[in-house]
Parts: structure tokens; C-alpha cells; sequence
């Protein structure tokens, strides 16, 4: 069994902590629909492409240890960098939950008559295995409708270090494609971390610090 | 053989100089020592991966949460990495200091360290990565610094590849 991307996506928006940051997909159906069901909400960030989106959210899990981190990513992206798995494995941290859209399809590329081009989750991989091979304290495969309200819940009642792989049917886009680019999302979410936490992550030139001295306000 | 004493010692300082909170990497033969080094500064998050591509992409989410990252492998490193500096830094411009070891440079001694002499410049020429290849221990600290700092105004990433004098006594 499978589930439906749109759908199920749309469950998880509900039920996401409202502190939350997420590390999304860059670009494709889960981008799309993410963002459709959040309202582009600037506590995600649009900036994960293939094989760096846990890593990504394995780095911002580590520097932000307090705050809860929220991935989501497809099974082609997983595959293509199994590495990332190693290292949260290792580490480990709390605070990360890795939801997978596993459709076992390159979904994006488009299709012929000849249908979708598999990935390998298709046949006899599963990704769910073998991050619980790599260390990660809890995985989960969900393929049932009635499984995945549970598993989220789970994943947000608690502080430890999750893999749910969502076995998800093939489709395209029920909604219209982002508008924005990784220059545009990065700063949105950046701004929104920098508000969030009190902190700065980009600079000010030194040269514009000493052109304020002597200033009032 | 690895870096020189002094060698380690100014690469700690000028990751510390630099704000460098936030270290992932690959060790390798020459900056094994840094990486044992960092691995028990309390002042470092030290994250150890398994290939290098992985560590650029955990070092650019820890500056999206506010760390300023670096990551230390060998120069083949950046073979491995640059799918993912062209991905995320050419793509959405996100600043990582890189410290590399420059293998293959002038003085090499090992013939499997030829191909990544001859392959890094190159590369992170057409990464956009500006470097500086430092080959006398006094350069070391103010490189990283300038490094990291150059990285930061131009949020893309910025390269020390270290040889010469920092390794070798010859």
C-alpha cells in the first residue's frame, strides 16, 4: 500500500510544532505542495537538492540544538547520498526528524509511455533499514493510511532522532510550481532564524560598524 | 607524515582566531592531528564524516543556523565535495571555509597524491572558490582568517590548501 503525496503532506503541515524549522526539497511536487499547504511559510527552507537535504538538516539540527528540525525529502535524494545517513546515525541529535516521500520513482524527470523511471526503493531497498543499520534510533516504514497520524504524533511527543519513510503513490504536482530561487529562499529563511533565535548569521562589513560611531540612534 | 608541530599549532590558532565554531571533515595523513586537535576543543562542534560531500552539506546547514563552519580534509576532498559546494553555495550562496591539504604539490613524495595536485586548482577555480595555498608555517593562522572572512562577505565558500614548510623538514 501506498499513501497520497498531497494528502499526506498536508497531515504533517497540520501537526507540525509551530516552532518549527524545516529543510525542505528545492524544487519538484513535495517543494510545491509543501509550501501550498504552509503558505510558504518562512520557517522552511526551500534549499535542499539531491543527496544534501539531511545533511542540511543534520547541520542545522547540530547548530541549533534546542529548536526542533523538521526534514523532508524523496527516496531518489536519499539514495543518491546514503552517506548523510552514516553521519545522523552518528550523531544522532534529538531534535531531527527525517520524513522520506518514497515513491519509488524519479518523480521530477517527467515520464513516456513506457511510465515513470524507477528508483531502486522500487525493487528491494529499504531506506528504513538501512538507516537503522546506520544507527539511527528510530525508523520507521509506514505504507498504511491509518499508520501515519501515529507516527508524527510520535515523532513531535518526543526528543529522539527519527527516520519515517512514507511509502507514497507516484503522481505530478496538484499545485503550481514555487516562483522563488535558492538566492531568495535562503534569505527568507535566514531572516527568520535570525528573528527566531535572537542571533545574526550574516554580517555587517566592519566598515559600515566604524562608519556609526559617534552616531545617536 | 603529517603536519609539523608548529604547523598544527597555527592551524588551531587561526581557527580559533577565525570564529570557527563548527568543524566536519574527513582526516587524512597530513591534518590528522588537527582533527584530533579540534575533536577536544570544547569551543568546536566537531562532526567526523565519512566522505567529504556530506560534511559540506552538514557544514552549510550549521551556518544557516548560525555557526560558522569550516571543513578540513585532503585535497581529493574537494573532487568528492564539489557536487555539493556547486549545488548549495553556487546555488543559494552559503559560506564554508575549506582547509585543505595540498597533495600533489611541489615536494610530494607519494605518486597517488599526483592526480589531486593536478586536479584541485583547477576545480575550485570553476567552483568559484577563491584559495590561498600557504607553504610557510608564519602564513597559516592569518590565512585561515582571511579565508573564513572573505567567505563570509561573499557568503561562497573561500580555501587554505596547506604544504611546504607546514608539512615537510626536508
Amino acid at each position: 500500500m501506498a499513501l497520497d503525496r498531497y494528502e499526506w503532506l498536508g497531515r504533517l503541515a497540520g501537526r507540525i510544532p509551530e516552532d518549527a524549522l524545516v529543510m525542505s526539497t528545492y524544487i519538484g511536487a513535495v517543494s510545491f505542495e509543501w509550501a501550498h499547504h504552509t503558505e510558504e511559510h518562512h520557517r522552511s527552507a526551500h534549499l535542499g537538492q539531491m543527496g544534501d537535504v539531511i545533511g542540511l538538516a543534520l547541520g542545522l539540527a547540530l547548530a541549533l540544538p534546542h529548536r526542533r528540525i523538521v526534514c523532508l525529502d524523496g527516496d531518489g535524494s536519499v539514495l543518491m547520498e546514503l552517506g548523510q545517513l552514516v553521519a545522523m546515525g552518528e550523531q544522532q541529535p534529538g531534535n531531527l526528524v527525517v520524513f522520506v516521500v518514497d515513491n519509488g520513482v524519479y518523480e521530477s524527470i517527467g515520464w513516456s509511455s513506457q511510465g515513470r523511471r524507477p528508483t531502486a526503493t522500487a525493487g528491494q531497498v529499504d531506506l528504513a533499514a538501512i538507516a537503522a543499520g546506520c544507527g539511527v534510533p528510530y525508523t520507521v516504514d509506514v505504507t498504511a493510511e491509518d499508520e501515519l497520524d501515529a507516527e508524527i504524533d510520535l515523532a513531535f511527543s518526543r526528543n529522539v532522532c527519527s527516520f519515517v519513510n512514507v511509502r507514497t503513490l507516484p503522481g505530478h504536482s496538484h499545485v503550481r510550481p514555487r516562483r522563488t530561487d535558492g538566492i531568495e529562499d535562503k534569505y527568507r529563511f535566514v531572516r527568520y532564524v535570525e528573528r527566531l533565535e535572537g542571533i545574526w548569521i550574516t554580517g555587517v562589513p566592519p566598515q559600515d560598524i566604524a562608519l556609526m560611531k559617534g552616531k545617536k540612534h | 607524515m603529517a603536519m609539523t608541530a608548529a604547523a598544527l599549532d597555527a592551524a588551531h590558532d587561526g581557527l580559533r582566531a577565525a570564529g570557527i565554531d563548527f568543524v566536519s571533515g574527513l582526516p587524512d595523513g597530513w591534518q590528522r592531528p588537527l582533527h584530533e586537535r579540534v575533536e577536544f576543543d570544547d569551543d568546536i562542534r566537531y562532526v567526523p564524516v565519512c566522505n567529504e560531500g556530506v560534511g559540506f552539506s552538514i557544514c552549510a546547514g550549521a551556518w544557516l543556523g548560525g555557526k560558522k563552519p569550516a571543513l578540513i580534509m585532503e585535497n581529493s576532498g574537494i573532487r568528492v565535495a564539489s557536487e555539493y559546494i556547486a549545488r548549495i553555495s553556487l546555488g543559494t550562496g552559503v559560506p564554508v571555509t575549506l582547509l585543505c591539504s595540498y597533495r600533489g604539490d611541489v615536494g610530494e613524495t607519494e605518486h597517488w597524491g599526483i592526480p589531486h595536485g593536478i586536479v584541485a586548482e583547477p576545480l575550485l577555480q570553476a567552483l568559484r572558490v577563491k584559495y590561498l595555498i600557504v607553504r610557510h608555517v608564519e602564513d597559516l593562522a592569518k590565512s585561515i582568517v582571511r579565508a573564513k572572512r572573505i567567505a563570509e562577505a561573499q557568503l561562497h565558500p573561500a580555501a587554505v590548501l596547506v604544504s611546504g614548510d607546514c608539512v615537510w623538514e626536508d
